[in-house]
């Protein structure tokens, strides 16, 4: 372990490297602070950029990207009371009721010290636990990979959309493009139609890009509105230094966010706004003053925005040990990992240790980038919520291209993105979600490839995928998820049915009345 | 297009295509390895399972649309609940520009397609979205002259940031 810390060392302790990382934290910051756009887009937006740099180079921008836009979503919930990511909800519950008595530069000094210490605590949780999973992951073989990624498909099913089934609908879509192409085994073409391009399958790049960014803006020019005016750029932000001491005097609130965020971390697809939803209840629950939350209290938002990144700690875990993503914007990082040529899982700490311990070190480096560009830009990033929307819009759109054009200057890439991003929009506008889509082009691969090996491995029985301990672990758990949360799915129904019924009545008396 | 229509035809489009996937599985060779899988196994598992899921996903929804319908009809208003024309307006306009530029994008090279897509893309949101309306000649002008410069100068300092600063060749 010591000796793949050293060589991590000497690869993040380089210019090119501390400057991509701060390059992405500032790019991060931006994204983060503009409502609508997420971290899970700033990430796909930046992969091209990262093609031609060195792993450790490369995801350490991204990271960079992922600290920035976890603690700059926190400026417009402080100062206008809307999120500029969905972690940042509960910011505005103390945040806002902050700004709003003259305090706006204490609460984003609170806000930016919170998230610094739950990154760097997470990074340590990472480096703890990631390696002796993996450890454990060696004794996997092809049943329990087929499960694992089996399990990984439900679990991520489950929560992304807005019922179960629209969740596996969406696993399935990616899960099927994943079987575009050249046939693993026997060398098959599959719907590939003449087409040169899909020989080698769906390319990773324009997907992420189509489905997290195109999307986006799709919706974003639905929505557009030319009456909204953005007035925090001319807020005037006193003394936005970093808060240290009123931080660690609110200790409590910074464990129960560090701890909330590092549990929910590696759960998949379930988010930084449970996170912090979470870490903000046990944070008043555990409190001497618990009347003070809500009305602009410190350790509201110590609570919050410590467990927005400890949250992504907790989530690289099952990324880099098992290859399973623990979000949306995890996801997106285990596709530029698998576009910098790294497999994650258990092979990638035992084969090449030096890159692994590299990229904990840079997500190290990237919380201080982060707290350094804040504490130094803070008054710059409120004015770039200023920025007119349709100019921007047309902006991503032509980086989105040159992007995708990047991969291989071949231009089916645009036009596999524009299906994706029409894909992504229309399931994300009726509730089946993209991050499923994603994590079914990544495991299905894995899962098809699996299956196929092991069942030439045990001539054609089926039963060890049924019988090896580890492999019923992971189908047993995601059959069991299944029904939990179809369970869960006729109860909210259920209710939602008989609320509407005592509607409906109360609505007849009236009008017979 | 309302929001509510919209949900059972997406699932009409899942079910629809599903049907077509799984038929083009079924004109695969069915060689077999020595697992005795075929490569039309997963094709056609996937596009069943897409299939059998979206079913009752499009008698829920349908459900609910009809529903609905009942509940307008019961209450009798008159207005429809259509999104606002000018939201459909502006998304039509941004899918046809974007599919515009993929195709010229090539044609007609990166820093001409850029810049009109650029252009069109702003001017065409400040018109659709009525802001154009509320402003004299005067300002339309400007605006439209502040849009072409924005487009210019963004589509020049992002060809030379990649060209020369990431190596990254565009289309000329």
């Amino acid at each position: 372990m010591l000796a793949g810390y050293i060589e991590g060392l000497s690869m993040v302790f380089q210019f090119g490297t501390l400057l991509a990382i701060a390059g992405g934290t500032l790019l991060g910051i931006i994204m983060g602070v503009l409502p609508g756009l997420t971290s899970a887009m700033a990430i796909a937006l930046l992969l091209p950029v990262t093609f031609g740099m060195p792993p450790v180079m490369g995801i350490g921008m991204l990271l960079g990207a992922l600290c920035g836009a976890g603690v700059s979503g926190s400026i417009p919930a402080i100062l206008l009371n809307i999120p500029g990511t969905p972690s940042s909800v509960a910011t505005t519950f103390d945040g806002y009721p902050m700004a709003q008595k003259g305090e706006a530069g204490r609460a984003l000094g609170l806000a930016i010290v919170a998230s610094f210490v739950g990154g760097v605590a997470s990074m340590i949780i990472l480096s703890l636990l990631a390696p002796p999973i993996a450890e454990f992951a060696l004794r996997f073989g092809a049943a329990e990979y087929f499960s694992l990624s089996i399990f990984g498909l439900v679990i991520i099913a489950s929560v992304a959309g807005k019922s179960l089934l629209k969740g596996l609908i969406a696993g399935l879509i990616g899960f099927f493009a994943s079987t575009i192409g050249t046939d693993p085994i026997v060398g098959v073409d599959r719907f590939t139609f003449g087409q040169l391009s899909l020989l080698t399958g769906i390319n990773i790049l324009p997907a992420l890009i189509g489905l997290f960014a195109i999307s986006q803006i799709l919706k974003n020019a639905f929505e557009y509105d030319p009456a909204e005016k953005i007035t925090a750029g001319r807020h005037k932000i006193d003394l936005a230094r970093p808060r240290f001491v009123e931080t660690f005097r609110n200790w409590r609130a910074l464990l129960a966010g560090i701890g909330s965020g590092s549990v929910v971390g590696p759960v998949p697809g379930a988010g930084g706004s449970i996170a912090s939803l979470v870490a903000y209840d046990q944070a008043r629950r555990f409190s001497k003053h618990p009347e003070k939350f809500g009305t602009g209290h410190s350790a509201g938002i110590v609570s919050v925005e410590s467990a927005n990144n400890a949250l992504l700690g907790g989530a690289l875990i099952p990324t880099l040990a098992l290859g399973i993503p623990g979000e949306a914007a995890t996801a997106v990082l285990l596709g530029g990992l698998m576009i910098q040529g790294i497999t994650p899982g258990p092979m990638l700490f035992a084969d090449q240790s030096g890159t692994i311990y590299g990229i904990f070190l840079a997500y190290l480096v990237a919380n201080f980038a982060m707290l350094l560009i804040m504490c130094l830009g803070i008054k710059v990033f409120v004015k770039v919520l200023m920025v007119p929307r349709k100019q921007l819009l047309a902006a991503i759109v032509v980086f989105c291209f040159i992007g995708v054009y990047a991969v291989d200057g071949d231009v089916f890439n645009i036009y596999l993105m524009l299906a994706f991003g029409v894909l992504g929009y229309f399931l994300n506008r009726y509730g089946f979600g993209t991050a499923p889509v994603i994590l079914g082009l990544i495991l299905g691969p894995i899962a098809e490839s699996n299956l196929r090996r092991g069942l030439q491995t045990f001539q054609g029985d089926w039963t060890p995928f049924f019988t090896r301990p580890l492999s019923v672990i992971f189908l047993g758990v995601a059959l069991l998820l299944l029904v939990a949360t179809l369970w869960q799915n006729y109860r909210t129904s259920k209710k939602e049915k008989e609320r509407k019924m005592i509607h409906d009545e109360n609505g007849m008396e009236r009008h017979t009345s | 297009m309302d929001r509510d229509t919209g949900k059972p035809l997406f699932d009409i489009f899942l079910l629809v295509a599903s049907g077509i996937g799984f038929y083009y599985a079924t004109t695969l060779p069915s060689i077999t390895s020595a697992g005795g899988i075929t490569p039309a196994f997963f094709p056609k598992l996937l596009s069943g399972l897409i299939f059998v899921c979206a079913v009752p996903c499009f008698i829920r929804d349908s459900l609910e649309w009809l529903s609905q319908q009942r509940e307008r009809d019961y209450k009798d208003e008159g207005v429809r609940g259509d999104g606002p024309k000018s939201a459909v307006a502006q998304w039509f306009f941004i899918m046809v520009l974007i599919i515009g530029y993929a195709l010229i994008f090539e044609r007609l090279g990166y820093l001409v397609s850029t810049t009109l897509f650029c252009f069109l893309a702003v001017l065409g949101m400040v018109v659709l979205s009525g802001e154009f309306s509320n402003m004299s000649s005067v300002e339309k002008l400007k605006s439209g002259l502040s849009y072409l410069v924005f487009s210019i100068i963004l589509s020049s300092s992002i060809f030379f940031i990649f060209t020369a600063l990431f190596n990254i060749p565009l289309p000329n």
